[in-house]
């Protein structure tokens, strides 16, 4: 299969008044598993939904390899989408089903054929060629949707939550067998979800939206440890924001905290801002003050299995610290003075 | 509020059952309610002793019903236009043999007897029949007034008449009835296929045809003469004209057997002879020739008089008996004959017609030859006139359940299915050879 | 100390169990209820079966009077153009529904309210009523045919024998398939059609082989309906004087020759037996191809907006079927308002003489009808609310057989009612008095009840499927006994939805005449619609009659919108109680 890279350029889209695209603009490499996320309301199926040629028309460019796809009707696009509902026809076959595409491109029914049962071979459904959409469960449903728009050979595959309407065990199941298929057929795919484990399990690389801006884009590990602002930071993984000033004293770099604490602050942070992000598991959390300690009181505690999870006033604010567990070891007390111990290694200036 | 409900219901249910003060006259007629309508409030205001009771019924639907109650009878009198729906009722002894007194009634109209000399049923008012046509209509078509019935047959009426069958339509049975006795029968079937050729349509009921012709649906219709009379006096751009074949026969009405008010039924047909009575008649939406020489005198201007003009109704003597034994054979006959294939037979008609024109001058003999074969076929009838007057052969054709056991014969569908068989084929025939000829 | 609740307490109760020990007040009124259908339906219905397959003057049983139906090639015919004309109706109404269904789900259009009214102006004009204005518009020598054959010499036989009755029908009944498939229509889930076109299908083949076949389900329900309804239909045909179809040929029958012609019955077995077949196959059809249920979202075809040249064309079919659809409420009312109407266009002077006559002499008719519409509509909802708490809330043995029981109404046609009460009332006496029952005028308003008890039900379940049960528990649990939870919380719950169903069962009696015609014994004891065929029989009452008709017009419009205000008003009282 082709492999072709997608570049938008500039999208403005509104839905009467409402500007729900503002100024979207990214670059996907051809073969790359790429993510949209964000959370409801963010544009990220209007994004994807622009790209398959859904919806109003937007302004700007949508590039599939070399040609600008923004004024063409969808079914003149060669782009193949999953829906989030699978989107089966209740009134053919799985095989007519998986067909269909074929058909519309007036292939020769033979060839058709052949197609189609190695589509059905690919998603390990060929023993339910005959039977009717309403007969599959959720899983199977998905597959064949899949099997659908492979079949066609598409330059670009687009999932629309693929995995939302699937019970928890099954979707990682799926979203492995997703990339597995992805990386097997080598199809420059784009996933939208507003689960941050599904992309970060899945993805090369993503892109996080809100409010129809793009925040960032950048591999799901560069998101996570290095994000931009203050929404990224907060929408993967857990952020203990600080608020506060830089001080510069010669070499030394330190973050003052507004409750007049003092963080070291490494080479090579950021001096320009008025957060610093910090990670869970990357606070200790002591009896003992040390020379990046933050002074607070436990609050509360929760047992999460792997971790258990403090909830510290501290620094002006509720700090949340991860503490791996281990059995026999003791906790830490509601109410119990501590001092937390920060690796400003791994902290972000924002 | 639930107590006044169950009230109020209460009360409407019993007054909604009938006024129980005055004396109730229950009258089963077939004349409608703009007739029955002026005669009540007319009656009752000179009786208000009396309510009557309308049961509006076809006439031979009234003439099942008081068949079917005779049992435990409930209606006082018997009121239609057809003279042959009484004889009918009184063979089957449900008349009551009652006397009215009047004054200035005479003894004949036209040349028809109006009361039952055995004094089971009395005439009120006289009908002739005749064709009525719509003068813009004609207008827009080029096409003259028919006068005669004979008229009604010639091609330039093809599609442009209209007619109810006598099956539905008392008056029209009797129309029918008077040619066939008027004309003999084969001629007269005959006659009846051939205007019928012309025909636009066949209505359901009798009414339909001065209906047609007011709205201009099609031009020319055979209708009894209140319905031309009212439909002009209502304004409609119609006229009407009784043609030399046709009979004046009485309207009538009769007290039922075994009626639970003779009294007041007596009082009500004696009412209906009064001069007070006879002038109803004359009401613009009523419209019936009275059969008090009298009331003329207070006649609209135009309106017939059967007792100065003698032309009216003398040609043919109506033979009522007759009519009553084979009645439901005609019926029948008409309809399998007419109605039910009337475009088979409107177009083997029309066909005829057209091969006529060509041929005009009969220069081509055997044009001429086969287009007399066609209307042969067109004439031919299933029976004669003696199979027709053969009790059991007529008696096939009554519809009554009979209790025992006891199988004349063939059963009427089976009669009637072969009598279609043969028109349908003779029409075919008949086009074919017209289309023949046509060709020649 | 709370009650138990399920202890009976309450004089219907005690009195149900000292009568009969086993048995609650419900069950009383469920076998009462059961009772009144089997008398009411059932038996009038088996009785015309029965003598169907008599011999007529033995009474032994026979097939004859079948073979006899089946030989008559009269019969043969109306049989066959019934069916035809049915069919015909379907096709028409689908011609007219189908551009307007596509255009209000395809496409973002402002006359949409234009196209919603088209889906109910049909309705409130009885057929009957509306064949006689067709005819002077569209007939012979009708206003369109006067003026085509004088500006280009031809006509068209709009009206010709079936053609009018097709014509009639259609425009009639083509809301009902509107209705449906713009339903369908609109709850094609959304994705389906993307799927296709992202697939690279579109328009018509598009249309074609997605669209259609997806909102066929909710197309043939509506097209069953409609085809039952002109099978069944006595008036239309009757008043535009077309006698060789079924239920013409059924009256005229029974009315000519009297209720012991076989032939009336053996039409009627026909019309019920095709009746309960077209219901059948087209439930049949359904089953298995819910497609709701396989389809997550709805949403309806993405809509477009109208390209200038689209928005031309829109507009004008839907002012062209706008024009036909008004067509015999134009007629109706110049009719009404006309002196002469003869040959010509337009008639030839207007007067409010007619509406004048009419009030004079219709004061009986009017108040007939609305005493037995009311009596049949108060009866629907009553009997209707019993069937539904009997049928959702208890597991009374035979609920079911009550529900479809009730329902089966829909499949008998109205002069097959008419002929069996004639026949089942026929010897019996109204009691203490001396009058037949078959003359009674009683039995019309029951025959309108019977007629209009399926919709009254309908409206009654889902009026019921509304109220929570743990509405119910709850009052119980609160110690009220089941007939004060009943009269308490479940009656005034359902109240909204029981009196649109009161007001439609209203305002559609009101203008029946199939049922009503075979009945009518006496012209003090008729209502409008046979008052509207009475006067239609005589040449100054046309008029009258015409605007005895627009009273039946607005009769019905104002039960239709009042139900549907109801409607409206109900479901905002729902939402607003839930959102708290």
């Amino acid at each position: 299969m082709k492999k072709a890279g997608i570049k938008i350029e500039n999208l403005h889209l509104s839905f009467g008044e409402t500007e729900v695209l503002n100024g979207v603009s990214l670059e996907i490499k051809p073969g790359e598993f790429f993510a949209f996320l964000g959370p409801s309301g963010s544009g990220k199926s209007t994004l994807l939904r622009a790209i398959a040629g859904f919806g109003p028309k937007p302004k700007g460019r949508i590039m599939i390899g070399n040609k600008d796809i923004l004024g063409l009707d969808p079914w003149k696009r060669n782009i193949g989408m999953v829906f989030q509902s699978y989107a089966l026809w209740p009134h053919m076959t799985v095989r007519n089903n998986v067909g269909f595409g074929l058909r519309e491109r007036k292939l020769p029914s033979k060839l058709i054929k052949t197609k189609v049962d190695a589509a059905l071979d690919l998603v390990d459904l060929s023993h339910l060629a005959d039977r009717m959409p309403n007969q599959l469960s959720g899983g199977q449903q998905q597959r064949i949707a899949l099997a659908r728009t492979i079949v066609v050979e598409p330059e670009v595959l687009l999932l629309d939550e693929p995995l939302s309407n699937l019970d928890a065990s099954l979707r990682v199941q799926m979203r492995r067998e997703l990339l597995r298929l992805q990386r097997q057929l080598g199809l420059t795919t784009i996933f939208v979800t507003h689960d941050q484990e599904e992309a970060n399990t899945t993805s090369d690389r993503m892109a996080v939206l809100d409010g129809g801006v793009i925040q960032q884009i950048g591999s799901p590990q560069e998101l996570y440890d290095k994000p931009s602002n203050l929404f990224v930071a907060n929408f993967l993984g857990t952020a203990n924001i600080l608020e506060g000033k830089i001080e510069i004293l010669g070499n030394n770099k330190r973050f003052l905290t507004k409750t007049g604490d003092s963080l070291s602050l490494s080479e090579g942070s950021s001096t320009v801002g008025n957060y610093i992000i910090l990670r869970p598991q990357n606070i200790s959390i002591n009896h003992k003050k040390s020379k990046n300690s933050l002074p607070g009181k436990v609050r509360h505690s929760e047992f999460l299995g792997s971790q258990i999870r403090y909830i510290v006033t501290a620094g002006g604010t509720e700090i949340v610290i991860d503490q791996s567990h281990r059995a026999g070891q003791d906790w830490f007390a509601n109410g119990t003075d501590v001092h937390l111990l920060v690796n400003t290694s791994t902290a972000v200036v924002i | 509020m639930k107590h006044t409900i169950y009230a109020s219901i209460a009360t409407l249910a019993l007054t909604a059952s009938g006024a129980m003060a005055d004396e109730k006259i229950t009258v089963i007629t077939s004349f409608p309610d703009s007739m029955t309508g002026p005669i009540e409030a007319a009656f009752e205001t000179a009786h208000p002793e009396f309510d009557l009771e309308i049961l509006n019924k076809k006439t031979s639907a009234g003439v099942k019903y008081i068949q079917e109650i005779a049992g435990a009878n409930t209606a006082d009198i018997f009121w239609a236009s057809a003279p042959d729906a009484f004889e009918v009722l009184k063979n089957d002894n449900l008349l009551a043999d009652v006397s009215v007194t009047s004054e200035g009634i005479p003894e004949l109209i036209g040349s028809y007897p109006l009361n039952d000399p055995d004094g089971f049923y009395y005439g009120f008012a006289g009908a002739g029949y005749g064709i009525m046509w719509n003068e813009r209509y004609l207008a827009a078509n080029n096409l003259q007034p028919a006068k005669e019935w004979a008229e009604l047959a010639q091609p330039e009426y093809h599609g442009h008449v209209g007619m109810s069958a006598p099956s539905r339509s008392g008056t029209t049975h009797l129309t029918v009835e008077t040619l066939l006795q008027g004309e003999g029968w084969d001629n007269g079937w005959a006659k009846w296929k051939r205007i019928a050729g012309n025909f636009s349509t066949v209505t359901e009921r009798s009414f339909g045809v001065p209906d047609g012709v007011n709205t201009g649906n099609f031009g020319l219709g055979i209708v009894i003469d209140f319905f031309g009379f009212s439909s002009k006096a209502s304004g409609f751009p119609v006229d009407f004209a009784y043609p030399t074949i046709t009979a004046l026969v009485p309207a009538n009405v009769a007290v039922v057997a075994e009626a639970p008010n003779s009294e007041g039924a007596v009082m009500f047909i004696e009412y209906l002879l009064t001069p007070e009575g006879q002038a109803v008649l004359l009401n613009p939406a009523i419209m019936r020739l009275p059969i008090n020489p009298a009331t003329y005198v207070n006649a609209p201007e135009g309106f017939p008089n059967p007792f100065k003009d003698s032309t009216i109704g003398a040609a043919v003597e109506f033979d009522v008996a007759k009519s009553g034994s084979r009645y439901n054979l005609v019926n029948s006959m008409f309809d399998v004959m007419i109605t039910y294939r009337l475009d088979d037979l409107r177009d083997a008609v029309g066909a005829i017609q057209a091969a006529e024109a060509l041929h005009a001058d009969g220069s081509n003999t055997k044009a001429t030859a086969l287009i007399a074969e066609a209307w042969a076929l067109i004439d031919a009838n299933p029976i004669d006139e003696a199979k027709s007057l053969d009790a059991d052969f007529a008696g096939i054709f009554t519809k009554k359940r009979k209790k025992v056991t006891d199988k004349v014969g063939e059963r009427q569908a089976e009669v009637e299915q072969r009598w279609d068989a043969m028109v349908v084929a003779n029409y075919a025939s008949a086009k074919e050879l017209a289309n023949q000829a046509a060709g020649m | 100390m709370p009650q138990n609740p399920y202890i009976l307490k309450g004089h219907a109760d005690r009195l149900a169990k000292w009568l009969v020990p086993n048995l609650s007040a419900i069950h009383l009124v469920a076998v009462f209820i059961a009772l009144l259908l089997i008398g009411l339906l059932l038996v009038p219905v088996a009785q015309v079966m029965i003598v169907a397959f008599q011999d007529a003057s033995t009474g032994a049983a026979t097939l004859q009077n079948f073979i006899d139906f089946f030989q008559t090639s009269l019969f043969r015919e109306s049989f066959w153009n019934s069916f035809y004309v049915s069919a015909m109706s379907v096709v028409v109404a689908t011609a007219i529904a189908l551009p307007l269904a596509y255009i209000t789900t395809r496409f973002h259009f402002s006359g949409s309210i234009l196209i919603q009214s088209l889906g109910f102006i049909p309705l409130i004009m009885p057929p009957f009523v509306g064949a006689v204005a067709m005819q002077l518009i569209f007939g012979r020598n009708g206003t369109i045919n006067l003026i085509i054959r004088e500006k280009f010499g031809f006509d068209i036989p709009f009206m010709n024998g079936l053609n009018g009755v097709i014509l009639v029908q259609s425009i009639h009944y083509f809301p009902f398939i509107l209705i449906n498939l713009s339903a369908s229509l609109r709850n094609i889930d959304r994705s389906m059609e993307e799927a296709a076109q992202n697939l690279g299908s579109h328009g018509l083949r598009l249309f074609r082989r997605i669209v259609f076949p997806l909102a066929m389900p909710g197309y043939i329900a509506g097209a069953a309906l409609v085809f039952i309804k002109v099978f069944d239909d006595l008036g239309t045909p009757l008043l535009l004087n077309v006698n060789n179809m079924l239920a013409p040929q059924a009256f005229l029958r029974i009315s000519s020759i009297g209720i012991s012609d076989p032939m009336g019955y053996v039409i009627s077995v026909i019309l019920v037996i095709f009746s309960i077949l077209s219901l059948w196959a087209s439930f049949l059809f359904m089953r298995g191809k819910d497609y709701t249920t396989v389809q997550k979202g709805g949403g309806g075809m993405a809509k477009r907006i109208l390209k200038t040249r689209e928005k031309f064309l829109s507009y004008g079919v839907v002012i062209f079927i706008l024009l036909l659809v008004l067509s015999p409420h134009i007629g109706l009312l110049l009719l009404s308002f006309g002196t002469i109407w003869s040959y010509a266009p337009l008639p030839d002077g207007y007067t409010l003489q007619n509406y004048v006559t009419m009030w004079e002499s219709s004061k009986t008719f009017i108040t007939n009808t609305i005493l037995y519409a009311s009596i049949a509509a108060t009866l629907d909802v009553i009997v209707g609310t019993a069937i539904a708490y009997i049928v959702l809330r208890t597991g009374i043995f035979g609920r079911k057989g009550l529900d479809y029981l009730a329902t089966a109404a829909l499949a008998i046609p109205g002069v097959v009612l008419g002929i069996g009460y004639l026949r089942t009332f026929h010897n019996l006496d109204v009691p203490f008095t001396n009058e037949p029952m078959a003359s009674w005028w009683v039995i019309i308003a029951l025959a309108l009840m019977i007629r209009r008890l399926p919709y009254a039900l309908r409206a009654c379940t889902a009026a019921l499927q509304q109220v929570s049960i743990s509405l119910e528990e709850a009052a119980e649990s609160l110690g009220a006994t089941k007939r004060r939870t009943i009269q308490k919380i479940v009656i005034p719950l359902m109240a909204g939805g029981i009196l649109a169903g009161f007001v439609t069962s209203f305002a559609t009696a009101a203008v029946e005449l199939s049922a009503t015609i075979m009945l009518v014994s006496s012209n003090n004891d008729a209502p409008l619609a046979y008052g509207i065929y009475l006067f239609m029989q005589t040449p100054s009452g046309r008029g009258a009659g015409a605007a005895l008709g627009i009273v039946a017009v607005i009769v019905v419009a104002i039960g239709t919108i009042a139900s549907q205000v109801i409607i409206e008003r109900n479901k905002k009282i729902k939402s607003t109680g839930d959102s708290h």
